[in-house]
């Protein structure tokens, strides 16, 4: 058999092959026009894969994200409704709610009243913006900072819109937008991670965060978020054990690397290579990370700047003050976390003590990288992951409502980095529930921030399983009118 | 019949050369009824017949003289009637093309370029038709003739081609991959940059100076002003009813509607650009973009066209660095990294204040051109150092914050003459020396002297001296924003013990007092003692502290209840359930020495804390040798918002084994919290006569079973 078939390959004569070759070529130039990068050898994913450098010149170099998990009621803190106040306690008319779907919580209730803010609102600097009493700091720094009143989303629970906004998909394994960063940009200060996570939370109802949030997903694992504790190790494992002296250290990770780049010789598994980068980083890490960590030696000023929470290690004051450290010492994305802003019940109270929490931080945040001059080149974003709704969940008394999840309007607030300062962008109807002006999907929220970062969310692509994917998934625009 | 055809085809061509002199003479006199106007519409579909047949005639025509083929009959043939039949249908399509031209929309110097061109071909190709059988009628002269009618035709045919698709139509797909630099924002002019890239894409195909159409030209200035044959295209008294808007915002079938169906038509944002430009009744054609009133709604649209001015990078005028010497200069605290893919311009930044020195910027020498940022914050830069930044001449921004400089050193940095920021936050710079220096940078937009000796009244007269630059300042604490200061911390790992503790309090902030007492009394910044060390409590003690400070408002008072607890059960069993949400470490919870704290709903704080509500807490312990115990404290958590409240009943049985216990105390009734009542952490304890047991049962009920949960977190055993 096996001799018949050698036999056949030598009875080819020269007409049979070119006529035969002549047909494979045929089909290559058919298929090369029904698959125009049949021949390319790839060259958009080569783009793709020499990431690392900004697409244009960009405004910003670094994010600062103070994430306000749970989802903040903007009726209570930037999105000021006299009318919804007045109207407290009448039924939400159905032309404002349409069709909208409600989550189980309150899709039962037999009445949905509306409740306006227990608090008063003011208006400050040259903006005239209104800010909500629960705010004084951040009402200081208005004229530093844009006002986003029309963000909306798609998912109506904390999970898929928080797992949205982070990663551009509900679904979630999909890279983090800090892994996304620093897939696009690369390192600044070799010794720290790009992309880092830091934790806390108060004292209002909480919903919880993953490590899934700051994954990297299909990405390079080298971009993963890492998250620094506020224990005495704030990067778990990283100090040696006792005994082990630094260049003992040192001589074992040569070796390791050594026996690794055999594997890798092997193997042929990138993910090798990625293992040595992050065991080189964690050596320089383990000096670098001190230096950044320590708030021993922060003078009295920018005590009362963050307010004295700032010393306390695992508060959003402490991480705050921390995150402009790692920031002006070249990490990328620093990632905030601030649970407990869940107030389906009792509003009044716990979103009193949530904004205390995070209110004189946030804003001292934004003044302390202004007077470094650093504000220009990094953006502070400060927001949730949703808004809440206008009608009250549970029992509306005098004095305690709650408010549901609400996808289709809620505020946040950007600084720095080439957003334009002490403007207000967006409106909503006077119940606080539906976009009237400007609307920023969540998507075009991403696309601008990548923008800012000197990268375009149509070129930052990374192809994973035969599909190219973004941060914006398929669709967002830049908002311009928010850009210096 | 074959004779009879030529001798016919050659009459009609006669006839034809005859009846085309006559028209050409008298083509201002022409008047075209509306069938021959089909007719001449037909020019674009006949023409490409003679081009093929006339070019097929030319080539034979060409060699028609060979020896080998000059008596071949079948050859001589097909070049007479190609030749014949050629330039019939050039006459034939050159009179319709006269009769097109006469149509509307068509003129200029393509046009008669084109109609010369054509006719030529004709009367070329009819002489040559009539000639070629002379007896000087030569293998030169057929060469020659063929050529040059070949040459004719190309020539005509490509005007006629630019007439129907535009100048550069086949060129224009090329362009897409060599997109023209697209007009930052601030240099937008609006007419040239904005409106008139929409003409032209989408309008100019047909009302061009060649085209015409409804005598409309839209491809400068003078001739949009003139307008065309309905009219001026601008309405002064009614811009929004401008005849241009009008026609774009006809609807689609609408025969006036502009562009005509079948053509691209305008996109959105392209319609409302031309809309906003109208409307705006001052018909911009010189001013700039930029220079429109910050709200107008022409510039936030055209700002959506234009490259973006986020986008616009600096154009540097450098070339740029080696990328293999700059790889070679980034090392692990030395970060080197382009601004932008393609950019020459570089941004250094150096870390790690422990393995700076100044020969770290003395070794960019290489790159000293390319530099345009340098962040050197809180490096331990001496004044001497920064002679060697000065190397780096297109530095654009310069962060110097909490180095060692001074504004002595600032002078260095006076060939700078690029910088446009200066971040020197936190240095020693003064006064005097600052405003003699700062004049020199002539392009310095903003500097930060925050936390600098520099005073407010000085950073003042700087401002007024300095209109260009902008002075960043920060936060000064003058005292007017007093801050209440935040609970002191314990620092026990434990606060249960088995004889006695020290009480270890702290507070995060330098320079605080902590005052307390053991008492339960609440401490003052009078009478209380200032906290040291050497504090050590014996016995279950509640300590109250509060911190102080001048400058600050003194802190909320904070409860650390230490417990003792000196005897610790060997094994430890649940007689019932836990409340399933309440497990914390089950059976081990009650003597881990572990505390719980307030907000026990929240599943983060339900560690500590062992729960029941429909069934007893019910506890036993064993002991390998027997003890001797005299009391039992339960420490417990009461929140009466969440129905958390005190337990029922307590009972602590006591035994040399399960089997033979006796009931050794029951507890006095708790008091129960009024309504909303702030939640505690309270404890409860009952004694004995000290009796020697190995085994202990405790049994717990919830104030109200199923419907009250009772939570505690620890037991003291003494």
């Amino acid at each position: 058999m096996d001799n018949e078939i050698l036999e056949h390959g030598f009875t080819w004569n020269r007409r049979r092959f070119l006529s035969a070759m002549s047909l494979g070529i045929g089909s290559m130039a058919l298929g090369s026009l029904l698959m125009p990068e049949l021949f390319s050898s790839g060259g958009a994913d080569e783009e793709a894969i020499k990431a690392g450098l900004p697409h244009f010149a960009p405004k910003a170099k670094r994010i600062i994200y103070l994430f306000q998990n749970g989802a903040p009621a903007q009726q209570e803190l930037f999105d000021y409704k006299p009318k919804l106040r007045e109207m407290t306690g009448t039924e939400i008319p159905s032309s404002v709610r349409g069709t909208q779907r409600l989550t189980g919580m309150t899709s039962g209730q037999s009445s949905l009243p509306l409740v306006g803010s227990f608090v008063d609102f003011k208006q400050y600097g040259n903006s005239r913006a209104w800010i909500s009493d629960l705010m004084p700091y951040t009402a200081k720094v208005v004229d530093d900072i844009c006002i986003v009143r029309s963000m909306h989303t798609e998912a109506i629970n904390h999970d898929p819109a928080l797992t949205f906004i982070q990663t551009g998909s509900q679904q979630g394994n999909r890279p983090s937008m800090g892994s996304w960063l620093s897939y696009g940009l690369g390192n600044e200060n070799k010794n720290l991670p790009n992309f880092t996570v830091l934790l806390s939370r108060g004292i209002g109802n909480g919903q919880g965060v993953y490590s899934k949030l700051w994954s990297n997903g299909f990405l390079d694992s080298i971009h993963q978020g890492v998250q620094f504790s506020k224990g005495e190790d704030p990067v778990l494992y990283l100090r040696d054990p006792a005994g082990m002296d630094r260049k003992a250290r040192r001589e074992m990770l040569d070796n390791l690397s050594e026996l690794n780049e055999i594997s890798y010789k092997e193997m042929g598994d990138p993910e090798i290579h990625a293992k040595i980068r992050q065991y080189e980083m964690a050596y320089r890490m383990q000096t670098a990370v001190p230096q950044v960590m320590d708030l021993s030696k922060e003078p009295d000023h920018i005590v009362k700047m963050y307010g004295p929470d700032c010393l306390v290690p695992g508060t959003f004051a402490a991480n705050c003050l921390l995150a402009r450290k790692l920031s002006e010492n070249g990490v990328r994305f620093v990632q905030l976390y601030h649970q407990g802003w869940d107030q389906h019940g009792n509003l009044p109270y716990e979103i009193a003590k949530q904004a205390k929490d995070v209110d004189q931080a946030s804003a001292a945040l934004v003044m302390d990288l202004k007077q470094r001059g650093l504000l220009d080149e990094t953006l502070v974003i400060w927001g949730g992951e949703f808004g809440r709704t206008s009608y009250t969940q549970g029992k509306l008394t005098k004095d305690n409502y709650g408010r549901d999840h609400h996808p289709r309007c809620f505020t946040i607030w950007m600084a720095g980095g080439g957003i334009k300062p002490g403007i207000v962008y967006g409106e909503t109807d006077e119940f606080g529930y539906n976009i009237v002006k400007d609307p920023v999907h969540v998507h075009d929220f991403q696309a601008t921030i990548l923008n800012q970062m000197g990268l375009d969310h149509e070129k930052l692509i990374f192809k994973h399983l035969g599909r190219r994917y973004r941060l914006t998934d398929v669709s967002g625009k830049v908002i311009r009118d928010i850009i210096t | 019949m074959k004779i009879r055809f030529s001798i016919l085809g050659a009459q009609l061509l006669l006839v034809l050369d005859i009846f085309i002199v006559f028209l050409l003479l008298f083509e201002g006199k022409l008047h075209i009824p509306a069938w021959l106007q089909s007719i001449g519409r037909v020019h674009p579909l006949l023409l490409h017949f003679p081009i093929v047949i006339l070019i097929m005639a030319m080539l034979l025509e060409f060699f028609r003289f060979r020896k080998d083929i000059a008596s071949n009959a079948f050859y001589k043939k097909l070049t007479y009637y190609l030749l014949l039949s050629g330039t019939l249908l050039a006459g034939i399509t050159v009179f319709m093309g006269l009769i097109l031209s006469h149509e509307e929309g068509y003129a200029g110097d393509t046009l008669q370029w084109h109609k010369w061109t054509g006719v030529a071909i004709f009367f070329i190709a009819s002489i040559i038709y009539f000639v070629r059988n002379s007896s000087w009628y030569r293998s030169a002269f057929a060469k020659a003739g063929a050529v040059v009618t070949v040459l004719v035709i190309v020539v005509s045919g490509h005007f006629g081609a630019a007439i129907t698709h535009g100048d550069n139509f086949i060129s224009q797909p090329l362009a897409v991959y060599y997109p023209e630099p697209q007009v930052p924002f601030e240099q937008a002019v609006v007419f040239n940059d904005v409106i008139k890239p929409v003409l032209v894409k989408k309008c100019a195909g047909c009302h061009n100076p060649d085209k015409l159409k409804g005598e409309l030209i839209l491809t400068d200035s003078a001739s949009i002003m003139k307008g065309g044959k309905s009219g001026k295209l601008f309405n002064h008294e009614a811009p929004e009813l401008s005849l241009l808007l009008q026609r774009i915002h006809l609807p689609e079938n609408e025969k006036k509607h502009m562009p005509p169906a079948g053509r691209p038509q305008l996109t959105d944002i392209e319609a409302m650009l031309l809309t906003r430009w109208i409307q705006s009744n001052k018909i911009y054609f010189s001013g700039k973009v930029a220079e429109l009133p910050e709200r107008d709604s022409l510039r936030m649209v055209a700002a959506t066209v234009l490259q973006p001015p986020g986008n616009v990078a600096e154009v540097y005028d450098f070339d740029a660095a080696d990328e293999k010497a700059v790889a070679k200069l980034n090392t692990d605290y030395r970060t080197i990294l382009p601004l932008a893919k393609e950019s020459p311009a570089l941004a250094v930044n150096l870390y790690n204040g422990d393995v700076y020195s100044v020969k770290q910027l003395q070794e960019l020498d290489g790159i000293k051109k390319q530099v345009v940022s340098l962040d050197l914050n809180k490096l331990p830069v001496s004044d001497a150092d920064l002679k060697s930044i000065s190397q780096f001449e297109n530095l654009r921004h310069l962060y110097l914050n909490f180095t060692d400089i001074t504004t002595t050193g600032l002078k260095e940095l006076l060939p700078l003459q690029h910088l446009q920021s200066l971040a020197v936050s936190g240095t020693k710079i003064n006064y005097k020396d600052l405003i003699a220096v700062l004049p020199g940078f002539k392009n310095l937009k903003t500097i930060a002297v925050w936390n600098t000796p520099l005073s407010g009244a000085e950073i003042k007269q700087l401002q007024t001296a300095n209109k260009h630059i902008q002075f960043i300042e920060g936060f000064v604490d003058d005292g007017s924003d007093k801050l209440k200061l935040n609970p002191p911390h314990v620092e026990n790992a434990s606060m249960v013990f088995a004889q006695s503790s020290p009480v270890l309090l702290s507070h995060p902030v330098k320079g605080v007092e902590i005052r307390y007492t053991l008492d339960g009394t609440e401490p003052d910044n009078i009478k209380s003692p200032v906290f040291s060390s050497a504090v050590t409590v014996k016995e279950n003690t509640v300590v109250k502290a509060k911190a102080y400070k001048t400058g600050w408002f003194a802190s909320d008072v904070v409860n650390f209840s230490f417990l003792k607890s000196t005897i610790k059960p060997d094994s430890l069993r649940l007689l019932y359930k836990l409340n399933s949400v309440h497990q914390a470490e089950g059976a081990n919870t009650f003597f881990d020495t572990r505390l719980g704290v307030i907000g026990a709903n929240n599943p983060a704080w339900a560690n500590n804390w062992a729960g029941v509500k429909h069934s007893d807490m019910g506890l036993v312990a064993l002991f390998n040798k027997p003890v001797t115990v005299s009391s039992l404290g339960l420490h417990y958590m009461v929140e009466e918002e969440t129905g958390i409240l005190p337990p029922g009943t307590v009972q602590v049985w006591g035994g040399a084994d399960e089997q033979h216990l006796k009931l050794l105390t029951t507890f006095n009734k708790a008091p129960l919290p009024a309504k909303k009542e702030k939640p505690t952490i309270r404890i409860m304890q009952s004694s004995w006569k000290p009796v020697t047991v190995s085994c202990l049962k405790i049994i717990a009920t919830p104030h109200e079973k199923d419907k009250k949960l009772l939570l505690v977190d620890e037991m003291m055993l003494n």
